[in-house]
């Protein structure tokens, strides 16, 4: 009994010829019959590893995605079957005030925060990119709101930064400006919003980190000796030659506003009240399409804007890819 | 020895092994079986109710002394807030889940009958599981439609004016059973005067108070399956909060909305509310005043157009186990005990026997219960309007149009036509 053998022999299973081979490296090519038989072997083991990622797939993400193409065409409570009314969905949504305020406030919320939120990335990565004293610090003090920025406490945190009498409400108050806090203000409400979003700039950042490391420093070098400045050096080299990197990150993140929910269904009300905010303020798309669906119960009709929303971010990907043509330059043969 | 050894191990193992895949088995039955509980003849129902800390120490204070009762039957708790609550249970329901036992409003009777979630505990009722004896100002009739017995009373509550005792007092504002609207529009403006502060927190968006308004003039909020008034109605309730905003007999929107879930007038903001009057005893926690109870203005110096509202116990129709449930439902409302722990938390104790086993002795409580007396003294009681499907869907669009116009983003023909709209989708009419 002292002899419990607890692993196989690495070569158990194998053909006859091949155990005399080492496992990698050259060797005489095997026959064609115990290459196939190894290849199925291998594809059988393949297929096995992926499993729970290929059931979590079908189940999860492409089952979802199909009954919920089904519902968007039905009138669907949750409780009784679903019933099939063609676009209705889409012409309730269309002629609906509620709808149309939502996507003007999205609209508006990734028009100003993602360029914002890029411009102050950019900015913070040009200055860290230089050689200084504490920049591991520095870069990882930057890096962290964006760490925890997707949390929800951080949502909660910010709404008590900027509701009234909060300290932002109270410094406004040293500077004259008495308008109360924001996020009980339909107009302000969204700023709040934007300054959440721009603070977790930290991801964009890093990236573009990266993005200026691989700028060549003969460029520069280059540059300066022809007495190019500052500015010169930044439109005409930098800016040129991080645009890839540029490209990636408006994309990643212009995606990311359309799909904003967690921040603004918290900050705007969350438990209790309206869930969108003092007067539908900070009714994002995605907060209107959860209301639908879970407050209203109407499941149908949510998910029919959850496919319209998929068609947007979809049509705005493809015309940001059809831009990169005019201002993304990939180097030659990189 | 060595030899030995192993086998002890293998053993030991082998019964490790045979207790995991026992155990294990074990968690599958639990888990698959659900309420049927174990062979023993113990049956586990989930009870799921709205409302806070306060509530749950309450509550689980009721259950083990129920569980001392019927050593036979566990129950298990589970609660959210009020909408937090209406989103999971929508979600449990409808994915065939519910729990076997919640609280319930009138609001959703209709809602969940016609989605099939409800049972009817009339037969419970008939074969003596749960008794209908006692209950207080046939409120046994409140949980009834269309025949069947869709929820049970646990407590009963009445609209009123909450409020900031001494601010009225220093504005020399006595509100007296039978007063008018014009008598407290005239008390709007001296507490503004007097005291500086805004009479009225938003009643313009308090769908219940605008209910007991049209009852007043031989109207009502729903009809069984509508709404009973007209825009041109709406119009003249909404015209005199926008002007009530403006002279500052309202208080400011943006306030109240900055402060919630906080009440205006527990943040001082408003010297009074129409709300639930057991909602004082929530308010004396959160601020720092003295707050008292004022009787609902009139139109005609008579009729308020009051009805006892009420929280109920309702049971889903998949439960296995009606009878079980029916039994707790029965402990909750007639057990005296139960009315001693839970006090008015959820309103004034249904049936006599709970109400006569609690007496309040401090002074919220007693005001709450002085209230419901003279209510009843007074004889404005009546019987409460239905709530037609798709009630609690207008009760939210009411109140959030109500705030949009209260912030200045929509006019008053826009949020008159606004709610018509919604309300019409919402009810299928």
């Amino acid at each position: 009994m002292g002899t419990t053998v607890t692993h196989a022999p690495a070569t158990e299973g194998l053909s006859k010829d091949e155990r005399s081979e080492p496992r990698h490296g050259p060797a005489e090519a095997p026959s064609p019959a115990a290459l196939k038989r190894r290849g199925r072997r291998e594809n059988l083991a393949g297929y096995l590893f992926m499993s729970p990622w290929i059931a979590g797939f079908l189940l999860l993400t492409a089952g979802p995605m199909i009954a919920s193409l089904y519902f968007a065409f039905t009138d669907y409570n949750l409780f009784d079957a679903p019933k099939w009314i063609g676009l209705d969905n889409f012409s309730e949504m269309f002629a609906d005030p509620r709808w149309r305020h939502s996507v003007r406030v999205t609209l508006w919320y990734v028009v100003v925060g993602t360029p914002l939120k890029l411009l102050l990335a950019l900015g913070v990565a040009l200055l860290l990119a230089q050689k200084r004293r504490g920049q591991a610090f520095y870069r990882a003090a930057f890096y962290a709101p964006s760490l925890i920025g997707a949390s929800v406490s951080i949502a909660i945190v910010w709404k008590a930064i900027f509701s009234d009498d909060a300290i932002v409400d109270r410094t406004q108050k040293i500077f004259g400006i008495d308008v109360g806090g924001w996020t009980g203000d339909p107009e302000m409400i969204i700023y709040s919003l934007v300054a959440l979003t721009v603070w977790q700039f930290g991801a964009p950042m890093v990236i573009f980190l990266a993005g200026l490391k691989q700028v060549p420093r003969e460029l520069y070098e280059a540059a300066e000796v022809d007495g190019a400045g500052k500015w010169r050096r930044f439109w005409n080299i930098t800016l040129p030659m991080i645009s890839p990197v540029l490209f990636f990150n408006v994309l990643l993140e212009t995606i990311h506003s359309f799909q904003i929910f967690s921040s603004a269904y918290i900050v705007g009300g969350g438990a209790g009240g309206n869930a969108c905010g003092p007067a539908d303020g900070s009714m994002v798309y995605t907060c209107y399409l959860y209301v639908q669906g879970f407050e209203n119960s109407r499941m149908g009709l949510a998910s029919a804007m959850a496919w319209l929303l998929l068609v947007a971010v979809a049509l705005v990907t493809a015309v940001l890819f059809w831009s990169q043509k005019r201002w993304v330059h990939y180097e030659e043969g990189a | 020895m060595q030899q030995n050894r192993n086998v002890e191990r293998r053993t030991v193992l082998k019964a490790a092994g045979a207790s995991l895949a026992v155990a294990g088995l074990g968690a599958t039955v639990t888990a698959c079986g659900g309420d049927s509980g174990a062979g023993d003849g113990t049956v586990t129902i989930r009870y799921a109710w709205w409302g806070a800390e306060d509530r749950a120490e309450r509550i689980k204070k009721s259950i083990a002394l129920f569980e001392k009762k019927y050593p036979k039957i566990k129950v298990k708790t589970d609660f959210q807030p009020y909408l937090d609550f209406w989103k999971k249970f929508n979600t449990q329901a409808s994915g065939g889940n519910p729990p076997d036992v919640f609280q319930n409003a009138i609001g959703f009777l209709r809602k969940y009958d016609a989605k099939n979630v409800l049972l009817d505990l009339g037969p419970q009722v008939e074969a003596g599981n749960l008794s209908l004896d006692g209950f207080r100002a046939g409120l046994e009739k409140f949980g009834e439609v269309d025949g069947k017995l869709l929820g049970i009373p646990v407590g009963s509550n009445s609209m009123a004016l909450v409020i900031d005792k001494p601010v009225y007092t220093k504005s020399g504002v006595k509100p007296e059973q039978g007063w008018t609207w014009d008598d407290f529009d005239a008390a709007m403006k001296k507490i503004r005067d007097k005291a500086g502060r805004a009479g009225d927190s938003g009643m313009y968006g308090v769908m219940y108070l605008y209910d007991l308004y049209l009852r007043q003039n031989g109207k009502a909020f729903f009809t069984e399956d509508g709404l009973g008034f007209t825009e041109a109605d709406l119009k003249a309730w909404w015209s005199k909060a926008e002007k009530g905003i403006e002279e500052g007999l309202y208080a400011d929107p943006k306030k109240v909305a900055q402060i919630k879930p906080k009440s205006a007038v527990a943040a001082e903001l408003a010297a009074g509310e129409f709300t639930w009057d057991n909602f004082t005893v929530r308010y004396t926690s959160e601020g720092k005043s003295e707050y008292g109870l004022a009787p609902i203005p009139t139109t005609d110096g008579k009729k308020t157009g009051q009805y006892l509202g009420s929280l109920m116990l309702s049971a889903s129709k998949r439960t296995q186990h009606p009878k079980e449930v029916a039994q707790f439902i029965n402990f909750m409302v007639h057990e005296p005990e139960v009315a001693k722990i839970m006090g008015y938390d959820r309103g004034v104790p249904a049936t006599q026997a709970q109400y006569d086993a609690f007496q309040p002795t401090d002074p919220v409580n007693k005001a709450i219960a002085e209230y419901e007396e003279s209510l009843v003294a007074a004889g404005v009681l009546e019987p409460i309007t239905p709530h037609p499907n798709g009630a609690d869907i207008c009760e939210a669009a009411f109140l959030r149009i109500g705030e949009e116009l209260g912030l200045g983003t929509r006019t008053v023909d826009d949020a008159v036509k606004q709610f018509f709209t919604e309300s019409k989708t919402a009810l299928g009419t």
